[in-house]
């Protein structure tokens, strides 16, 4: 099948996946029980709301596991936790998972709890040393994890999870509460200094928590609390029903091991870190190796099935050959060059080996500053956002397979969006634009100041991007514009002084949780970016705190469509990232979820996920791999 | 060793020879222009230097961008050379990359040139606390990293073509200074030197006349080095956000963009590739026709 | 000589006093901080946080102080990056690879340039001399990590004759970054050995020994080169400290775990403490190879006199 066709199977299964986006938003934003009585969490999927007919988007489906045993008499593989692997898989010292981190990113830690933005960069493997209290499947909907159920009281504000009795550290005490409320008291703690520690801020903030960020208030403030050994009781600033979602970043940390050795950086230290979760950490040689071998010891969910996970360090433009070599597994779609898709596109061997993801529902878009002339008045923002000719620019330059056009902020198959409802307010019309830019004083480009488009740190496809807009703003509409690709520290660092000191700028946002406020939370006046519209303020925050699920997303909806027809931001396109895995890299993971993804989605290979259940290594391996990997 | 003193020196001493007192430069001019490996050279980089000069002439409009024409081959689409990524034509961003590069790298080595061999000629004649300090300064020039002196400066003064030469050259003119100063050290005790001192040449005279001309030759290879290692540090800059911005073309930055497409798209790295090589290649076989022609010891 | 030598280490002390302080300021007048924030902006209280944590809360002539105090006793800090190790752990690990790589490819690279060099003299104007200018150009120019892609292509893709990379288990990971790192100052080294020949052949006295036959030549060799050495170590010399360095490309494409990478990543990390100790390292390295270089001028043309 060739790549056009491709893109419309992606195209099609988009539109489709958003309709079931808006029934999975229910799901997903809601695991734990109503707002009144406690209920358990639905333990088993439901089905989705219209019927699994979409069409996988590679040529041909990925050869999963189906566990239809053929006449090969072969034994069936158990692993060292016990768990039997299916009759095709290949003997156990091959089942080691194999792929790259990037050789130039700070790694700190491999648990989220101690870092969350020095962990290995894009394609490490991480979070795989402690059970986090939810995880999700491949439908991104909430799934017990450490927590085994929960619920909340009428007021939405105190949550109490059950936490799994069974689990344990690999030194033998037993995991209790205490541990989480030393892990969540450790996020917070200021001497710690979480680099992530914005997160359980608002929206769904964690009660006191800003306040013990701040070290107005003792970290036992924290409204993390034990309730007995096995029960933990969350409280929330606002009444927030997608707390449960957030969740997922809770990697659990020793209460014991955290007093011990004062901080969390005990974790990566293979001879003093302990496990509760499904590995243990063999090796941790950040810019050389990280090694994960399977914990017997155990007790949880998440049982997988690998045995070890084995990660080298190498620079992203020399990934893909090392694949070819045969060094790794996967090469993951972030880690790949244009070339490279390049080079796959063109062997049908190697497009077969594509899988798709949606990865972090990450979006392009260009921004504005928007408290100050030219870019203030809306009509020049409008303008602007009927310039981008995304059909062209992903087709030529961006390539079908790693990305869809965006005409608005969510991502189809994220939960509220409404990608075909919002599609006609950012069209491409340069027409529109320059009547528009005439309205508004600047006509043929007349009057307008020279523009430099600030980028992040783009690679080169990006790059290339900003330079094809570039020059259609100045083809068009006769305003010249230069582009600069800063350097990560120095962008951010601008982006974020008050006032702005970006003009105008190209970045991206990538969800942290499923839920519509995450993502269109960086577009209040507390987010990022310096637009300050109260009516999205008071959208936004009133439906976060919703129950009604169809409520909410009505409202988030009507939240986004403000946002587009205010267009502080122009969005461009959804990045969809295309990994490539050996044929012999299989499981029930990789079959297509619910938007038509065939591919191991967020967050990947981690104890957040499910995938470890499923994931394994198949006997075609001897055809591919010399020896076994060390 | 039959050194030169002064042009009435050799007259004097040779009497085979009776021409008419020549100047230094005339005769190195000549002898230049007998060189045929020299002239060609000269000739390309003349070329070249037009082609910089008359850009916007030769290439009118290398920011056009059409987005349906991205990474066409050399012959595709009506395009000579292709295109780049952006669907610009590599015909015109390479004319125009020349003269980027031609500036970036000339501007530097000559301002490193006036810089380093100043402080050199002034290190390495008077010594002393001269050199003292000039060696100081030297080390303290090489222990800073050049990132973050081109990211210092450049969040100070902004970006742009001139501010990306000055960071370069104020890191660059160091190894000429160095050289310079080594030669000289060599040079101030040769007997000819001796002599002019004693015949009461003023110390100026003598290092611009008589010391300057016997250091050229690893000066002019420093030089002739130098330009492309210039164009590529102002590529590294301007990929960190720290140079030439975009839609401006240089040949490095062409050459750098390039790495992400090369196992495919090999006339997007090659084409500029070859083009500095040309450039530097040129340059070089220019400096050492100069050098030759300028050798007061190849006087006939 | 001394004298001259407890001068120069003198000199050094100096600079490294001069080179602090221009690294601080430098590092803390650059905007940017060692906290990342690629999603939403920190609350200010937790970016405080952060700041008290790295020690960068304090007025700056404190913070210059307490680390000038701790340096001189050895103690230059934790690695922002890697919070568990200090900063001299860490060069003190990756350094030696750098240096093994570096000491390798520098006599490889340096000495084959510098035959190279010779032969193309010797041979002034003939095809050899085109031929060897032409490939010490190739090698500075095409950059060197188009040749480390080609090189892994060619032959750990297709022909599998080398290892990818990494380091320590096998003698052949030695032969790509070497080749990769060495090809420019081979290139650099022929170009000047040539050049400084030439020059030397040229001289009058050189053209009574040739005309005196054979025998007189090798004599002249010696002297040719001894002259021409005094160029070809002022350029070649850096180069050493170069190459032990580390270059962050080929060290990281072929994931030689050594000291090159620091030099850029630190500065993009704003790692602070890494950033300092690279450079005060960098002072000292360089100061020792111009003061060694120095004192070679006098042992090759006694003539020189450096005070």
């Amino acid at each position: 099948m060739d790549q056009d066709t491709r893109s419309r199977l992606t195209r099609r299964a988009f539109l489709r996946a958003a309709a079931i986006g808006v029934g999975s938003a229910a799901l997903a934003a809601c695991g734990g029980g109503g707002a009144t009585a406690p209920t358990a969490p639905p333990a088993t999927i439901p089905p989705p709301t219209t019927a699994p007919t979409l069409a996988p988007v590679q040529p041909t489906p990925p050869p999963t596991a189906a566990p239809a045993p053929t006449a090969a008499p072969a034994s069936a593989v158990t692993n060292s936790l016990g768990v039997t692997l299916p009759a095709n898989a290949a003997p156990l010292e091959q089942q080691a998972f194999v792929v790259y981190f990037d050789i130039t990113a700070d790694f700190t830690s491999p648990n989220q709890m101690e870092t969350i933005y020095k962990s290995g960069g894009f394609g490490s493997i991480t979070n795989l040393t402690g059970d986090t209290l939810v995880r999700l499947n491949k439908d991104f909907q909430v799934q017990p994890a450490a927590a085994l159920s929960w619920s909340s009281d009428e007021t939405g504000k105190v949550w109490t999870f059950n936490l799994d009795p069974n689990l344990v550290w690999s030194d033998g005490t037993p995991v209790t509460a205490e541990d989480f409320v030393a892990t969540f008291r450790y996020a917070a703690d200021p001497t710690h200094a979480w680099d992530f520690a914005w997160y359980y801020s608002a929206p769904g903030a964690i009660k006191n928590w800003d306040k013990c960020v701040a070290g107005e208030l003792p970290l036992d403030q924290l409204g993390v609390t034990a309730k007995d050994k096995h029960t933990l009781v969350i409280e929330s600033e606002t009444p927030a029903p997608f707390l449960p979602a957030k969740l997922v970043y809770s990697e659990v940390l020793s209460a014991a091991k955290l007093k011990e050795f004062g901080s969390g950086l005990y974790t990566a230290d293979p001879a003093k870190t302990i496990s509760c979760g499904p590995y243990l950490l063999k090796e941790f040689k950040p810019g050389e190796r990280v090694v994960f071998e399977i914990n017997p010891t155990y007790k949880g969910t998440n049982r997988p099935r690998i045995e070890r996970v084995i990660q080298i360090a190498a620079r992203p433009e020399a990934m893909f050959a090392g694949y070819q070599a045969g060094e790794v597994d996967r090469v993951t779609g972030e880690q790949l060059q244009t070339a490279d898709n390049e080079i796959i596109a063109r062997d049908p061997e190697l497009s077969r080996q594509v899988r798709l993801t949606a990865a972090d529902f990450r979006t392009d878009y260009l921004f504005f500053d928007c408290q100050n002339p030219p870019f203030n008045d809306v009509r020049v923002r409008q303008a602007f956002s009927h310039i981008i000719d995304r059909d062209t620019l992903i087709k030529s330059i961006i390539t079908p397979t790693q990305g869809i056009p965006a005409y608005s902020f969510l991502m189809p198959g994220f939960p509220a969006s409404n990608s075909e409802g919002l599609k006609n307010i950012q069209r491409y019309d340069p027409e529109r634009g320059r009547a528009l830019l005439k309205e508004a004083g600047y006509e043929g480009g007349k009057g307008f100041p020279k523009l430099t488009l600030w980028l992040r740190n783009e690679p080169q496809i990006r790059q290339a991007l900003a330079a094809a807009i570039a020059a259609e703003i100045t083809q068009e509409y006769g305003i010249e514009v230069e582009v600069s690709n800063k350097e990560f520290k120095t962008f951010m660092d601008a982006l974020n002084a008050k006032p702005t000191q970006i003009q105008f700028g190209m970045v991206s946002y990538g969800i942290d949780f499923l839920d519509p406020s995450n993502m269109l939370g960086v577009w209040l006046s507390t987010g990022r970016h310096n637009w300050f519209n109260k009516t999205y303020d008071e959208m936004v925050l009133k439906a976060a705190e919703m129950t009604d699920q169809e409520a909410r997303i009505k409202i988030f909806q009507d939240a986004e469509r403000l946002l587009c027809e205010e267009a502080p931001a122009v969005f461009i396109y959804h990045r969809t990232v295309a990994d490539i895995y050996k044929p012999y890299v299989v499981g029930e993971c990789f079959e297509p979820n619910i938007a038509g993804f065939a591919g191991l989605q967020w967050p990947g290979f981690t104890s957040m996920s499910d995938s470890l259940q499923t994931l394994y290594i198949s006997n075609e391996v001897t055809k591919y791999r010399k020896g076994t990997p060390r | 060793m039959s050194a030169i003193v002064s042009d009435k020196a050799v007259t004097a001493v040779d009497p085979i020879i009776s021409r008419p007192p020549s100047n230094l430069w005339r005769d190195a001019a000549i002898r230049f222009s007998k060189n045929k490996l020299a002239m060609g050279a000269l000739i390309v980089v003349g070329v070249l230097v037009f082609i910089g000069i008359f850009a916007d002439v030769l290439a009118p409009q290398p920011n056009f961008a059409r987005p349906i024409d991205a990474r066409k081959f050399p012959g595709e689409a009506g395009y000579i050379l292709g295109t780049d990524d952006v669907g610009r034509d590599m015909l015109k961003r390479l004319i125009h990359g020349v003269r980027t590069s031609l500036i970036v790298g000339i501007s530097v080595q000559a301002i490193a040139l006036v810089i380093g061999a100043t402080l050199g000629l002034g290190a390495g004649f008077l010594g002393g606390w001269v050199d003292f300090f000039v060696m100081r300064i030297v080390e303290l020039f090489t222990a800073i990293p050049q990132l973050l002196f081109a990211l210092f400066l450049i969040s100070i003064f902004g970006g742009g073509l001139f501010n990306v030469i000055l960071a370069i050259a104020l890191i660059g003119w160091v190894d000429i200074c160095r050289l310079t100063r080594a030669q000289l050290f060599s040079l101030r005790e040769k007997e000819f030197i001796e002599a002019a001192r004693a015949l009461g040449i003023p110390p100026f005279q003598i290092a611009w006349r008589h010391l300057l001309p016997n250091a050229l030759t690893p000066l002019i290879i420093a030089v002739t080095l130098g330009v492309p290692t210039a164009i590529f540090t102002e590529a590294g800059l301007s990929f960190l956000g720290l140079g030439i911005n975009e839609p401006t073309a240089s040949l490095g930055k062409m050459v750098g963009a390039s790495f992400a497409y090369i196992r495919v798209y090999w006339h997007m790295g090659l084409l500029p590739t070859l083009l500095i090589a040309l450039i530097m290649l040129s340059f070089s076989f220019v400096g050492d026709g100069l050098r030759d022609a300028l050798d007061p010891r190849l006087r006939k | 000589m001394v004298a001259y030598v407890a001068q120069r280490l003198a000199g050094l002390a100096f600079v490294f006093i001069l080179v602090s302080i221009v690294a601080f300021l430098l590092m803390h007048a650059t905007p940017g901080g060692p906290s990342d924030e690629p999603n939403m902006p920190l609350p200010p209280a937790a970016k405080e946080n952060i700041l008290r944590k790295c020690g960068l809360d304090q007025p700056l002539h404190i913070q210059y102080i307490n680390y000038m105090a701790n340096a001189l006793r050895g103690d230059f800090g934790y690695s922002f990056s890697s919070p568990t190790e200090t900063v001299a752990q860490v060069i003190g690990r990756t350094w030696p690879i750098s240096i093994t790589l570096g000491g390798i490819t520098v006599v490889v690279a340096l000495g084959s340039g510098i035959l190279l060099g010779i032969l193309a003299a010797i041979q002034q104007n003939s095809i050899l001399d085109y031929v060897v200018t032409f490939i010490a150009t190739l090698g500075l120019t095409v950059p060197n990590f188009v040749i480390a892609l080609w090189l892994i292509l060619v032959f750990a893709v297709e022909l599998r004759w080398l290892p990818l990379g990494g380091w320590g288990d096998d003698w052949r990971q030695i032969i790509m970054p070497m080749i990769a790192l060495g090809l420019g100052p081979m290139g650099i080294a022929t170009r000047y050995t040539r050049a400084s020949l030439v020059d030397v052949f040229t001289a009058d006295y050189i053209r009574t020994a040739r005309a005196k036959g054979l025998a007189e030549r090798m004599v002249v060799m010696r002297h040719a080169i001894k002259n021409a050495l005094i160029p070809i170590i002022t350029v070649l010399g850096p180069r050493i400290p170069d190459l032990i360095t580390g270059t962050i490309f080929v060290e990281t494409m072929f994931r030689v775990p050594g000291l090159g990478k620091f030099f850029v990543e630190s500065v993009l990390d704003r790692d602070y403490p890494m950033i300092m100790a690279l450079m005060l390292l960098i002072a000292v390295l360089w100061g020792l190879v111009y003061l060694i270089t120095d004192l070679l001028y006098t042992v090759i043309d006694p003539r020189v006199k450096l005070t």
